[in-house]
């Protein structure tokens, strides 16, 4: 078992990608990322072939995409998770056209400029993140994972406890606007 | 434009981010997104969330040859990306990308259109445009509905919103919206989940969708 690779082993390999298409660098990339990729997209809900799938799909956008990392923007991970996610959402994979429709809904389309905040901010953000969310209670953490991993997360949630739906809701907004608050809060 | 003062719930954000959030909702938040530093800041904290998420999955075992199937494919050529192009540059991004039919009729002073989205043809989106002063008929619904200010702005119980703004109702809240004396007030919205309306929206959609 090797040490997991560290946000700058990852910078290097993607840069060896995105410069010289090197194969070797790309495989270290795909052996710590593929397997977590296709892990996540179990836990929202994939079977293990689809899950495997945007794994894939992931990594082929992460050669091809590789010379647009911005390292100033996020860390590798923080990256790779943004195309899985972009992948992962209904109906991007269907059609060329329904692709571009999801392509269109970032935020980031040339036609919107980042204000100097967010660059500056960008480098710390992923370090600090990161620290946050090892303080984040267990509960704070389920509530975390509640929305990356579940589609509808408050019907269920108000029918297994059989609150009112409107309860969850406000309940599921108190507390993520608590974890945000704690994720950007300076150390 | 000035920076919005009605944002999306973090939770919303947080739901944006993961990609768990419908298609009618989320070209919604996009939407606002593209007019708020603030709530692009906040989705980064949530998008940096989600790499320490996956960074912690326990890996999952993938078919042996995942890693060469995945060669062959960078092999290949890549296909041609579309370059998506803007329909109504008036618009603001990512909405001026869509097809947007002519305004229809629908009351005295209100028009509206619904808004098709290709990655999700079901998705409740509609944009309306209602008169300088004129009201919106009173309206009811079931799903939290998403609204996003377009031009010019309106009043109802809960406050006053112009360009910019992004406002969720709740399920079975009802609001008549007042649009704003000097000008037209144009608002794209969705509804998440099934659509179970009440009175005049439910109407509109019967009348014109055959829902
Ligand atoms: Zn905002």
């Amino acid at each position: 078992m090797t040490a997991a690779p560290s946000a700058d082993d990852m910078k290097r390999w993607l840069a060896a990608v995105a410069q010289d298409q090197d194969r070797a660098a790309f495989g270290r990339l795909f052996q710590f990322f593929a397997p977590r990729v296709a892990a996540f997209m179990q836990r929202a809900g994939l079977n293990a072939s689809e899950a495997e799938d945007v794994a894939q799909e992931t990594m082929v956008a992460v050669w091809r995409k590789a010379g647009m990392y911005d390292p100033a923007q996020a860390n590798v991970s923080t990256w790779v998770f943004t195309i899985a996610r972009n992948l992962r959402i209904d109906g991007a994979r269907k059609s060329a056209r329904a692709a571009a429709g999801v392509a269109v809904l970032s935020y980031e389309t040339p036609d919107v400029e980042n204000s100097a905040e967010e660059d500056t901010l960008a480098s710390e953000r992923d370090a600090r993140v990161r620290r946050a969310m090892a303080t984040l209670s267990p509960a704070q953490a389920s509530v975390l994972k509640l929305s990356f991993f579940s589609e509808k997360p408050h019907a269920q949630i108000a029918r297994e406890l059989n609150i009112p739906l409107g309860t969850v809701k406000s309940r599921a907004r108190l507390a993520m606007a608590k974890i945000r608050a704690i994720l950007e809060q300076e150390p | 434009m000035n920076a919005p003062n009605h944002h999306p719930a973090d939770e919303t954000l947080g739901r944006f981010a993961a990609g768990a959030i419908e298609a009618g909702p989320r070209l919604v938040v996009a939407t606002h997104l593209a007019g708020c530093p603030q709530c692009r800041a906040r989705i980064r904290s949530f998008e940096s969330a989600g790499g320490v998420l996956l960074d912690s999955m326990e890996p999952a075992t993938l078919r042996a040859d995942a890693f060469a199937r995945t060669l062959a494919q960078v092999e290949a050529p890549a296909p041609a990306t579309i370059v998506p192009a803007a329909r109504d540059a008036a618009m603001p991004a990512p909405l001026r990308y869509y097809d947007l039919p002519k305004w229809r009729a629908v009351a005295p002073g209100v028009r509206w259109r619904r808004v098709v989205l290709p990655e999700a043809p079901d998705a409740n989106v509609i944009m309306l445009k209602v008169g300088a002063g004129q009201r919106m008929p009173n309206h009811g619904h079931t799903g939290v509905e998403y609204t996003q200010v377009i031009a010019g702005g309106y009043t109802d119980a809960f406050g006053h919103y112009v360009a910019g703004d992004c406002i969720e109702m709740d399920e079975d809240v009802e609001h008549i919206p007042l649009a704003d004396r000097d000008g037209d007030c144009v608002v794209l919205a969705a509804l998440e989940g099934p659509l179970r309306l009440q009175g005049w929206i439910a109407r509109l959609f019967q009348q014109f969708i055959g829902i």
